[in-house]
C-alpha cells in the first residue's frame, strides 16, 4: 500500500498533503506518528543546515527542491527512505540516522522555508 | 533619493537577505574572526552572521577577491565546466550579512592577546578564532620540486591560476606526447580527486591527442574507489593510463623540473607535462598558532574547538578530526557544527548534536560520474563514522548519468551554501 501511496504522490496528480489527509488507512503508522508530533523549530533549522549542501531553493541538475514542498510529503519520503521502500545512496544514509522528532523538524523548517 | 531613518528601516526590512547590516551591529557584539573563505570558512562566517542576526561581528580573512574552488576544477581540465564557474566572489557575504570581509593574509596568532596579525601589517582582535586554512605543501616531500618549480611542474591543487597553468600545458602537448602525476601520500584533500583528474585529463587527451599516453606514480599501495576508476579507465581510455604503485618503486620518486624528467627507483623518464601534487600539511597559519601535532591541527569533535585552545576552532583539510576525508563537503558540514556551537558559547543560543556528512562525487567520463559518502557522529575521541555507500562497478550508463546530475547540483547548492 505505501508504494502505491508513493506512486500517487510522485505523479504529480495531487499533493501528498491530499492524499495523507484524505484517506488515513493509507498512511503508514510511523508517519501519522510523526505529524503527531509538535516540531522543533530551531532544532529544524539546524538540521536543515545539512540538506542545504545539496539540496538549493534554486536547484540545478539532478538534486531536487525541497524547500516549500508540503509538511506530510517531506515526512512521507524520508520514512520511505528510512525503512528501505525509496531507494537512493546518500537519502538513505542520511534518514537511517533521524530520529522521529528529526524528521519532524526538518519537514516543518522545510514546508515553511522559501 | 534621500534618505531618513523611515526609509533607512523599510530598505532594511524589504531585503529578505539584510540580516545583519554593520550600521546596526550591537556595540561590544562578541567578535568571531574567521581565516580562510573556502568551504569551511565561509561556511562559517555566512552561518554565524545569518544566525546571529547581528549579534555577532563577524570578520572573514580572505587573500583573494575571487575564489577558485578547487572542487569541480578537474571538470575544466577534462572540458566539461569552464573556469569562471568556479569562480566566486565575497560581496553577498559582506553586502547582504554584514560580513566584514577583509582580502590580506593572516600571518601570525597571538593566543594570550587573541588577535590575529594580518601581512598589511594590521591586528585583528578575537574571542572566538576560526581557522580553515585549507592545506599547504610539505618542504622536500618530492625531491627536487619546490613552489618555485610550479610553473615548470604544476601542483593544480589549489584552484585558479595552478589548473589553468596545467589545462594549458596539457593542450601544447606534441602528438603522442607523455603526461606524468605524481600522486601524494595519505592523508591528503580530496581523496579521489588525484584520480578524477587523470579521467578527465585522459579525456581531453583522447579528444586531441589519442596516441597520448598517462603515468601515474604513487606511493600508495591503493587509492580511493579504486575499482570504480581501473573500471571506467579500462572502458574508457583503454592503453592509454598507466599507474606504478610502491611495488615498482612509486614511493621512490625525484623530478628535475628543468629537464622535464623523473627518477623512479632509479629509472628516468621522459615526460611533456608532469603534474606533482606533493604530500600535504595544516595552512600555514594553523603552524604560526601553535595548534598542530605533526602536520595537522587536532580538534574536539563536538565543536571542532582545537585541542590545544578552546577559543580555537579548526574546520576542513586542515584539522586533525578522525573518520572524515578531506572534502569540501567535509568542510562545509563541519563548519556548520562549529557555527552552532561557537554561537552557543558567544550568545547562550542553543546549541544541538554534532552530526556530520559528506559526499564526494567523481567524473570518470562525461555523463559517467560515481561518489563515495557517509554521515559521522561525534565520539570524545574523534568524528566517527555511522555508515557509509559507495557507487558500484557495472552500473548502467543511467546510473552513472543520473550520479554525475546529482553532482552538478550539488556544486550549485554548496557554493551558494558558502556564498550566499
Amino acid at each position: 500500500m505505501r508504494g502505491g501511496v508513493f506512486t500517487a504522490l510522485c505523479s504529480g496528480a495531487v499533493t501528498s498533503a491530499q492524499i495523507v489527509l484524505a484517506d488515513q488507512s493509507l498512511v503508514h503508522p510511523e508517519i501519522a506518528e510523526i505529524m503527531a508530533i509538535e516540531a522543533d523549530a530551531d532544532y529544524g533549522a539546524y538540521l536543515a543546515s545539512e540538506c542545504t549542501a545539496c539540496h538549493s531553493p534554486n536547484p540545478q541538475g539532478a538534486i531536487p527542491q525541497i524547500h516549500m514542498l508540503p509538511e506530510s510529503y517531506i515526512v512521507g519520503a524520508l520514512v520511505d527512505y528510512r525503512i528501505g521502500e525509496r531507494q537512493h545512496q546518500v537519502m538513505e544514509t542520511i534518514a537511517k540516522r533521524l530520529g522521529e522528532e528529526e524528521i519532524a523538524a526538518l519537514a516543518k523548517y522545510f514546508s515553511e522555508v522559501e | 533619493m534621500k534618505l531618513n531613518r523611515r526609509t533607512v528601516l523599510s530598505g532594511l526590512a524589504a531585503g529578505s537577505a539584510v540580516l545583519a547590516a554593520p550600521m546596526v551591529m550591537a556595540q561590544g557584539a562578541p567578535r568571531v574572526v574567521v581565516v580562510g573563505g573556502g568551504a569551511g570558512g565561509a561556511t562559517a562566517a555566512r552561518y554565524i552572521a545569518k544566525d546571529s542576526g547581528g549579534a555577532v561581528n563577524v570578520t572573514l580573512i580572505e587573500p583573494t577577491r575571487q575564489y577558485y574552488t578547487c572542487f569541480f576544477s578537474n571538470l575544466y581540465l577534462g572540458g566539461v565546466r569552464d573556469m569562471d564557474g568556479l569562480g566566486h566572489g565575497y560581496g553577498t557575504l559582506a553586502a547582504d550579512y554584514g560580513i566584514n570581509v577583509v582580502h590580506d593574509w593572516a600571518v601570525g596568532v597571538d593566543r594570550d592577546a587573541k588577535t590575529v596579525a594580518l601581512a598589511s601589517g594590521a591586528t585583528v582582535p578575537y574571542d572566538r578564532l576560526i581557522l580553515s586554512p585549507g592545506i599547504d605543501f610539505k618542504d622536500g616531500a618530492v625531491p627536487g620540486w619546490d613552489v618555485s618549480a610550479q610553473s615548470a611542474m604544476p601542483h593544480a591543487y589549489k584552484g585558479g591560476s595552478q589548473t589553468e597553468l596545467l589545462k594549458a600545458q596539457i593542450l601544447a602537448m606534441p602528438e603522442g606526447g607523455r603526461f606524468a602525476m605524481v600522486a601524494p601520500p595519505n592523508p591528503y584533500r580530496c581523496p579521489p580527486g588525484p584520480y578524477e583528474r587523470v579521467s578527465m585529463v585522459a579525456h581531453t587527451l583522447k579528444e586531441i591527442n589519442p596516441t597520448a599516453k598517462i603515468l601515474i606514480v604513487d606511493p600508495k599501495a591503493n587509492f580511493s574507489k579504486q575499482a570504480l576508476f581501473e573500471e571506467g579507465w579500462q572502458k574508457h581510455y583503454g592503453g592509454m593510463i598507466e599507474r606504478i604503485g610502491p611495488d615498482f618503486g612509486g614511493e621512490n620518486v625525484s623530478v628535475n623540473p628543468s629537464e622535464m624528467t623523473l627518477d623512479i627507483d632509479g629509472v628516468v623518464e621522459q615526460v611533456d607535462v608532469c603534474n606533482v601534487i606533493p604530500a600535504q600539511k595544516a595552512g600555514e597559519i594553523a603552524h604560526a598558532a601553535g595548534i598542530t601535532e605533526g602536520d595537522w591541527a587536532p580538534v574536539n569533535a563536538a565543536d571542532m574547538s582545537s585541542k590545544m585552545d578552546e577559543a580555537i576552532h579548526v574546520l576542513g583539510d586542515a584539522a586533525a578530526q578522525g573518520d572524515m576525508p578531506k572534502s569540501g563537503f567535509s568542510a562545509n558540514s563541519q563548519a556548520k557544527v562549529c557555527a552552532n556551537a561557537v554561537l552557543g558559547a558567544l550568545t547562550d543560543s542553543r546549541v544541538f548534536p554534532a552530526k556530520f556528512s559528506n559526499t564526494c562525487w567523481s567524473l570518470i567520463a562525461p555523463e559517467d560520474g560515481v561518489k563515495v559518502g557517509a554521515s559521522y557522529e561525534a565520539t570524545e575521541e574523534k568524528i566517527a563514522s555511522t555508515g557509509g555507500f559507495i557507487s558500484e562497478t557495472g552500473e548502467d550508463e543511467a546510473t552513472r548519468a543520473q550520479t554525475y546530475q546529482e553532482s552538478v547540483g550539488w556544486y550549485a547548492a554548496i557554493t551558494s551554501d558558502m556564498f550566499g
